[in-house]
């Protein structure tokens, strides 16, 4: 043989410290399907933080006074925009939940991100024309109308 | 063209944490990615570690993030990353993996996974005279995942295995996908309890980061779902 590989000393080996990031978000180009994932979350959370202050609301119910004052509350300008701003939120996570069903259930992913647009299209017209008179009343209540 | 070459770059020995390094890199439109990192390599500072094999989108050695998405750096062209002169273009080892130096990471978490789901074919009958035969319309069921090159761009793309690393993440459970719906295969009741497992599918929240990172153009996502719904439906 030409080369007595057995009698060659073995290589070396040292161990350096490897790294790793602790991070469990990371920095990544957002697309179409995070982005409708991101945003699911997020009004995911909204909702929840909504039906939290929706069912402390009702308690009011045991009484009449206490009720009728609440609902005067409501009417408030932040109201309205809090109400604009949930049908967003329900719309949004809506049409995205039917997005996910119709790709996990029925297969759709290569038409994914024509599903993600044409949802978009559809939450945003919904949101638009229901949103219309919470966004009446806020602009009425500033202009003085 | 003169480019500006952003490349994340760790010295083990050195004991400091990670830093963004600039080279002025010449390149031509039609230049690969890859051949940046090579310039760099060969004419401006030869410490510089990443992996790279075959060159041509075949062995999967050098996935990475390039300017904040994962590719194959040999399967994508300068011209696809920057404008014109003067731009810059970035890369960084794949995230969600230790990072042993520079752009190379440590894959044995990656290749752990890819073992857990059994990527062989599971069948006990006894093999007929020749070969198990598997018609066109069998074979076109898997075709597209038997396209994997185990690169690990779509893996280390899914933010359910940034915030999961057990997470069984998009190649093993693709694997599981090829061999479980195999014609030939006759190991669902073992391959299926590991994928149907809180490691596994239904953390996949259909985010499409590995669709969008896969250089073979894998439609991952639509897979796994059908591997879904054979999960639930499967009697085992």
């Amino acid at each position: 043989m030409a080369v007595e590989t057995l009698e060659r000393p073995p290589a070396e080996t040292t161990e350096a410290p490897v790294y790793e990031d602790d991070a469990r978000i990371v920095r990544y180009k957002i697309r179409t399907g995070m982005f409708a994932w991101m945003a699911h979350r997020l009004s995911g959370i909204a909702i929840v933080i909504y039906l939290i202050l929706h069912v402390w609301g009702l308690k009011a119910l045991t009484d009449r006074d206490a009720f009728n004052a609440l609902i005067a509350g409501y009417h408030a300008p932040i109201f309205k925009i809090g109400e604009f701003l949930l049908l967003a939120a329900v719309a949004y996570h809506a049409f995205n939940g039917l997005r996910i069903v119709l790709i996990d259930f029925l297969g759709w992913s290569p038409k994914q991100k024509r599903l993600f647009w044409t949802l978009a299209a559809v939450t945003a017209a919904i949101i638009v024309i229901g949103g219309y008179p919470s966004i009446y009343a806020v602009v009425t209540y500033f202009t003085g109308g | 063209m003169k480019l500006n070459v952003k490349v994340r770059r760790y010295d083990p020995e050195s004991g400091k944490p990670p830093y963004w390094a600039t080279y002025e890199v010449p390149a031509e439109p039609m230049d690969s990615a890859l051949s940046l990192l090579l310039h760099i390599k060969w004419h401006l500072d030869g410490t510089l570690t990443f992996r790279k094999s075959c060159a041509h989108g075949i062995c999967g050695s050098d996935a990475m993030q390039i300017n904040g998405e994962n590719k194959l750096a040999c399967s994508v062209l300068v011209q696809d990353l920057v404008k014109g002169d003067g731009d810059t273009i970035s890369f960084a080892p794949l995230p969600g993996s230790p990072v042993i130096k520079d752009l190379v990471i440590d894959q044995t978490r990656f290749f752990e996974k890819y073992r857990a789901v059994m990527p062989w074919l599971i069948n006990d009958t006894p093999p007929p005279e020749r070969e198990r035969l598997q018609s066109p319309e069998e074979h076109a069921i898997i075709e597209d995942a038997t396209k994997c090159i185990m690169c690990g761009a779509c893996t280390h793309s899914c933010p359910s295995t940034w915030a999961d690393p057990d997470y069984l993440g998009p190649a093993a459970m693709l694997k599981a996908y090829r061999y479980t719906f195999d014609s030939r295969d006759a190991g669902s009741a073992q391959r299926l309890p590991i994928v149907d497992s809180k490691d596994g599918l239904w953390k996949c929240y259909t985010i499409f980061n590995c669709v969008q990172a896969c250089p073979k153009e894998i439609d991952i996502t639509r897979w796994l779902s059908a591997l879904k719904r054979k999960a639930v439906t499967a009697q085992y």
